[in-house]
């Protein structure tokens, strides 16, 4: 019998062959070891996401969700208030608004590199380049407070993205971890709300709605969401086209003959090894799918990464293809709940990642790609570290 | 299925069978349709799924609300009296057969 264990460790090494697995015989799965049902195949998957009357964010979106947090971030409501507030928040985020950051990430990934060069050969890309770009992005973009030193933020950022894989729920230490992570947003707030600028968080607590404010907890509970997920979504992109570009020179090659197919290699790292891989969602009334009928209540998780590599959908899914057209993927979501920082996600990949080419073209893993090991995380995959050597 | 063919203002062609009650916009972008870009997935609060529909079907589509008419404003490509948001319109039956343009940008 298949299992679905994302709770073990090896899991995410290679959870390709299981989602084959689920797409051809097990469309519509219960996993015991989850306790929720798992779509795996990109036509369920979308469906899903674009009916969230049926498909209800309210109880969490997270496959393990954090106590007090459901309901008060952009993830966790349903239309209308979900568009509410998106509408408060989506400018900030929109390409046509993001143009004066395009220099500052230029810096940072220019700063970054000196990380990656000098005497030594081997570089660890994930936290050498893609931690450092992404925590100073954050810093500009929503206005975190600059420090030397964002080892603790990126150390809970971790945390709230692993679960316990024994218990399979959110452990003390990750408890812990969301605890911190609300306090740093409420000493963030507080200090925008005495020195506003132009970042996101100083237009949340300014933001109004209809007259409204947004209440506090949402303020906070949105910031602590998008620290979190700014951190571990946006390195985890960046440190899995690393990865795509270290195991497929040939690729990379192709891209390095020419940089304007590097948004249609990021579009297709996305798909091909998606950072966001699986998210979850509670039923509003009862579903009958392939045979199987999920009752009002029960949580679904939509396997973003296994819709993603479905045959179906994709022509040789399993081959990294830079010239495919990738669109249509589910790497950022979809629906209503498209991930609100898709257009900085890509921006800030395209000019980083121009910027680490044009530097070190050439590299390599410098370690067996089955000693990589992944983050535990039942909804994002990365590598912890990745050990690069410069050819 | 209703068949809804969208044209890109470089004249690609793309026609799709779209399930009844899906938007336009969630067509377009599940298809891989280059001239959406829909940042904000249908909240109605950015204005990048700008799209001109066919002129002889605008009366079987359901009229703009305000809140789409506000967002109207924003489009970064000229407004014209058959200029929707893609993620408003739900695609009816009735739409069998109608052709959308696209405009040459959304942001």
């Amino acid at each position: 019998m298949v299992r679905f264990n994302l709770y073990s460790a090896e899991f995410d090494a290679n959870p390709f062959d299981v989602y084959k697995e689920l797409r051809d015989n097990h469309p519509c799965f219960w996993s015991e070891d989850a306790q929720k049902w798992v779509l795996t195949r990109h036509e369920d998957v979308l469906n899903a996401l674009n009916d969230w009357e049926t498909y209800s964010s309210a109880k969490g979106n997270l496959v393990d969700e954090f106590p007090g947090r459901a309901g008060n971030t952009l993830g966790t409501m349903d239309p209308p208030r979900h568009d509410e507030v998106r509408s408060i928040v989506q400018s900030v985020f929109m390409k046509r608004n993001l143009n004066h950051l395009i220099e500052p990430i230029q810096q940072i990934a220019k700063g970054a590199i000196d990380n990656c060069i000098g005497d030594r050969k081997v570089f660890d890309f994930a936290e050498d380049f893609a931690g450092e770009v992404t925590y100073k992005v954050l810093v500009a973009l929503l206005g975190l407070p600059e420090t030397d030193d964002p080892t603790e933020v990126k150390k809970n950022a971790l945390l709230m993205v692993q679960t316990d894989p024994k218990t399979r729920e959110k452990g003390p230490e990750h408890l812990k971890a969301f605890e911190w992570m609300k306090d740093f947003a409420a000493e963030v707030i507080e200090l925008r709300a005495k020195h506003p600028g132009d970042d996101l968080v100083s237009q949340l607590i300014t933001a109004e709605l209809d007259g409204r404010k947004l209440d506090l907890i949402q303020v906070q509970m949105t910031v602590t969401t998008l620290v979190m997920a700014g951190i571990e979504s946006l390195a985890g992109m960046l440190k899995v086209f690393g990865y795509n570009m270290a195991v497929f020179p040939e690729q990379r090659q192709k891209l390095l003959d020419d940089m304007s197919l590097l948004p249609d290699a990021i579009e297709e790292s996305m798909r091909f090894n998606t950072s966001a891989q699986r998210f979850r969602r509670c039923l509003t009334k009862d579903v009958t799918l392939h045979g199987q009928t999920m009752k009002k209540g029960d949580f679904v998780i939509l396997a973003y990464g296994a819709a993603n590599r479905d045959e179906r959908k994709y022509p040789n899914p399993d081959v990294y293809d830079i010239t495919r057209n990738s669109k249509g993927h589910v790497g950022m979501g979809g629906g209503t709940h498209t991930c609100l920082g898709n257009s900085i996600a890509r921006l800030a990949m395209k000019t980083a990642m121009e910027v680490f080419l044009t530097e070190i073209p050439s590299f390599s893993l410098a370690e067996p790609e089955d000693r990589l090991e992944w983050v535990a995380s039942s909804n994002f995959r990365s590598p912890v570290k990745l050990l690069l050597v410069r050819d | 299925m209703v068949k809804i063919n969208f044209i890109e203002a470089d004249g690609s062609e793309t026609e799709l069978d779209v399930q009844d009650g899906w938007s336009l916009m969630q067509a377009a972008v599940s298809n891989g349709v280059e001239g959406i870009e829909a940042e904000c997935g249908g909240s109605c609060c950015c204005a990048t799924c700008h799209c001109y529909v066919d002129e002889a079907y605008l009366d079987k589509l359901e009229a703009a609300n305000d809140k789409e008419l506000g967002m109207l404003e924003e489009t970064v490509a000229e407004r014209k009296d058959n200029s929707r948001l893609a993620c408003q319109v739900k695609v009816t039956p009735e739409m069998d057969g109608m052709t959308v343009h696209l405009p040459e940008v959304q942001s």
